[in-house]
């Protein structure tokens, strides 16, 4: 019987530091929170069990509705807006003969500066009146100046459109890093065969990263899904709830009104709405690959 | 023999060793101090470092460790689970009830009781800090809202009296008038209004009071939400003219918050801000505004009612913290001079803040008394006019207004925060939307908040 597992020890053994921390650091407190969300507490200890009464308070919340709703919006928008960006900005790198390197860095800058930074940054370039910079440079075209994050249905698209800024370059150094793998003989063979670029890019490139692209938009709907920091400081979910989001409600349950039990029942419903998302499009995936 | 002898030998050091280290332990309380200031500030950092070497000569079985801490909600429960909070901390008047229900503050009824001061406390006060009866924190301050005025856009709109005094307006109708004269003259926003987070709730509530409003109203022992009522709605649609009609507010009220107004006095980007006696050393020492260009004044009447916010600042206690340990805070309180006892440390404590005060240009000028005994504010009002370094004609009407009977009102009982949030979310979408119904947004607040009131308030 256990002759039979002899030969896996050695590879048990080098999992075994993975397993322990990824049990106590990831899986406990992953397990702790969905028991926390059926009980009610005390700060952070459990008192008695209220089966789903955090749910009800939490989906009966006034807030809720819009941040559940809010959240597709970001998704969609990041969709819209941020899904193509990278897969371009990759094609464009791969063309380029000189200054390749410079290019490179440059894309990648954003991810390097802490994100709280860049954000702030960012309050500048929205900022309103004259001294905003986006007032000031559109102000040379003759516009007048715009309080923009305060405009109910443009504040999501140009939340999203920073992040994008933020987040498109480490995204294109992989689909960089795809886009290179591609054999070259295909494009000579090609080029022999008389395609011009645009016949290269739809029938070569883009079959290539079809896989890459695939998985890469399912992590950026679950990125996405989970956006906290930009509207936080960028708006605090402002004007009139136009930006709050999933995760900054559970941000406020939890350290604003200390009620960590509807917190976690916040953050496990956002994880319940990702699985099944995800289920979703693995099934469509997998029919539209049939 | 000699082998026994050393095993004796060994055993008694051991247990004198053992002994006298229970015995320190004993004897020394460790009072971990949670308001120490920032290391930035040197001139309260070497205040503190006098207070604490005069409160070890006193109380020699006390260490006082420094342990800065500034009250943050995104940091408190892991510090107070992990049972790393000071023994002593700073917090606000809208934390306690939520601290206590979390069980992460001490009962420290006892203690005040042995010392007396739990009769000495202003009664509303002591009703913020207490929940069923017992007390769980003392105050440091509190505040009444006024107006804060910076005087240089005062003097060019041409606002100024002879005497050197702002001609400031009395009303809230006023104040739209005077902030379009002040706008039309200089360029620069008449009054900054909050309407970025719940400070923006917080700020309307205090306009909406002196429309005559009442926020929550009790029925039958049931709390009901009163957001939409009429005076509510002419209070908003006051603001909404404020922005709209008479366009005087600041570029973006929904990005200014609690800082950034008294940043906004400071720098001269406004010329009104509702503000407290006990934040200024905000536009002063933060942001550099010259003393002499910093009024405090009345907020602006409103067609029913002349009421002043109050709110403050409590010291709280950890709950893991022992009886001798809260016996050694509240003893430091009193050489700080924030304890309702005059003693010549308490005295000399006064003296010290109001030096420290004068050394980076804060206005000395009263606090607000969160304590009622008689000696105590005498001798605080003796230190004040002692040390005084702005004229007094600059804040005079404040002070006369918020003694006069009637005039300070505690904030609204339950939920408040949540009300908060409810009003600033009203408040932005009437200040970015020119046509934004406000009957409409009222009534969505209204609601929003009644379901909150009957779920966590109206079921006990």
């Amino acid at each position: 019987m256990f002759r039979k597992y002899r030969k896996d020890i050695s590879g048990w053994l080098i999992m075994l530091p993975g397993i322990i921390l990824f049990s106590f650091y990831i899986w406990e407190p992953l397990l702790a929170s969905i028991v926390m969300s059926f009980y009610s507490a005390k700060g952070i200890r459990l008192e008695r069990f209220v089966g789903l009464q955090n749910y009800i308070a939490v989906l009966n919340h006034p807030d809720f509705k819009s941040a559940f709703s809010n959240t597709f919006s970001y998704t969609f928008w990041s969709l819209i807006i941020g899904f193509l960006v990278p897969i371009i900005l990759a094609i464009i790198l791969n063309e380029i003969i000189h200054f390749k390197g410079f290019f490179r860095i440059s894309i990648y800058l954003p991810n390097v500066i802490p994100g709280l930074a860049v954000t702030i940054m960012w309050l500048f370039i929205y900022r309103a009146g004259r001294t905003g910079l986006l007032n000031i440079i559109l102000g040379n075209f003759g516009f007048p100046p715009q309080a923009w994050l305060t405009k109910s249905h443009l504040v999501i698209p140009l939340i999203v459109l920073f992040m994008t800024w933020r987040s498109a370059g480490a995204t294109t150094l992989i689909y960089l890093a795809g886009l290179q793998g591609i054999d070259q003989e295909l494009y000579e063979a090609a080029t022999i065969d008389g395609a011009n670029i645009w016949a290269r890019l739809k029938y070569i490139t883009l079959p290539q990263i079809y896989n890459l692209a695939r998985t890469l938009l399912i992590l950026q709907i679950i990125f996405v899904f989970q956006v906290l920091y930009e509207p936080l400081v960028l708006t605090n979910g402002g004007p009139n709830n136009a930006s709050i989001s999933l995760m900054l409600l559970v941000y406020k349950y939890a350290f604003e009104k200390f009620d960590y039990p509807k917190a976690v029942s916040v953050s496990v419903i956002i994880a319940l709405v990702l699985i099944i998302l995800t289920g979703l499009y693995n099934k469509l995936v997998k029919e539209n690959e049939m | 023999m000699f082998k026994k002898l050393f095993l004796l030998l060994l055993l008694t050091t051991l247990f004198f060793l053992v002994s006298s280290n229970i015995l320190v332990a004993q004897q020394k309380i460790v009072l971990r101090l949670g308001m120490w200031p920032e290391p930035t500030l040197k001139g309260d950092v070497e205040m503190f470092e006098r207070w604490k070497k005069e409160f070890e000569k006193k109380y020699p079985n006390v260490q006082v460790v420094p342990a800065t801490y500034k009250y943050s909600p995104d940091t408190f429960v892991p510090l107070a689970e992990s049972g790393n909070l000071p023994t002593i901390f700073e917090t606000w008047f809208t934390e306690p009830q939520k601290l206590i229900a979390g069980g992460f503050v001490k009962d420290i009824t006892n203690e005040l009781r042995k010392k007396g001061w739990d009769k000495l406390m202003n009664p509303s006060v002591k009703n913020i800090l207490s929940k069923d009866g017992r007390i769980y924190g003392v105050p440091r301050d509190a505040y009444a809202l006024g107006m804060y005025l910076n005087l240089d856009l005062f003097q060019k709109a041409g606002l100024m009296n002879p005497d050197g005094t702002p001609n400031y307006p009395r009303t809230w109708s006023e104040l739209a008038k005077f902030a379009k004269i002040i706008k039309d003259k200089t360029g620069k926003a008449g009054l900054c209004l909050l309407a970025k987070d719940n400070a923006g709730g917080w700020h309307f509530t205090q306009i909406a009071w002196n429309f005559g409003a009442k926020l929550e109203v009790q029925r039958d022992g049931k709390w009901y939400a009163n957001l939409n009522s009429k005076e509510v709605i002419s209070a908003m649609n006051f603001v909404r003219d404020l922005k709209w009609k008479y366009n005087v507010l600041t570029d973006d009220p929904t990005s200014e918050d609690w800082g950034s107004g008294f940043e906004a006095i400071a720098t001269g980007r406004s010329a009104m801000y509702l503000g407290a006696q006990d934040a200024v050393n905000q536009p002063t020492q933060v942001y550099g505004l010259p003393l002499d260009k910093l009024a405090i004044v009345p907020v602006p009447a409103g067609p029913k009612g002349h009421y002043s916010l109050m709110g403050g600042t409590p010291y709280m206690f950890s709950a893991k913290a022992s009886s001798e340990e809260i016996m050694a805070a509240l003893n430091f309180l009193e050489i700080m001079g924030k304890a309702p006892v005059v003693t010549p440390e308490s005295l000399a404590g006064m003296k010290a803040d109001a030096e420290n005060r004068i050394r980076n240009g804060v206005p000395v000028i009263p606090s607000f008394p969160a304590w009622i005994e008689p000696n105590w504010l005498k001798a605080q009002e003796d230190i004040v006019n002692r040390y005084r370094n702005v004229n007094m004609a600059l804040y005079n009407d404040y002070y006369n207004w918020i003694k006069k009977r009637g005039v300070l009102r505690p904030e609204e009982p339950h939920l408040t925060q949540d009300m908060y949030a409810e009003l600033t979310k009203v408040l932005q979408a009437v200040l970015t939307n020119k046509n934004a119904d406000i009957v409409k947004l009222l009534d969505t607040a209204n609601k929003n908040l009644q379901s909150l009131l009957d779920t966590y308030i109206n079921k006990k």
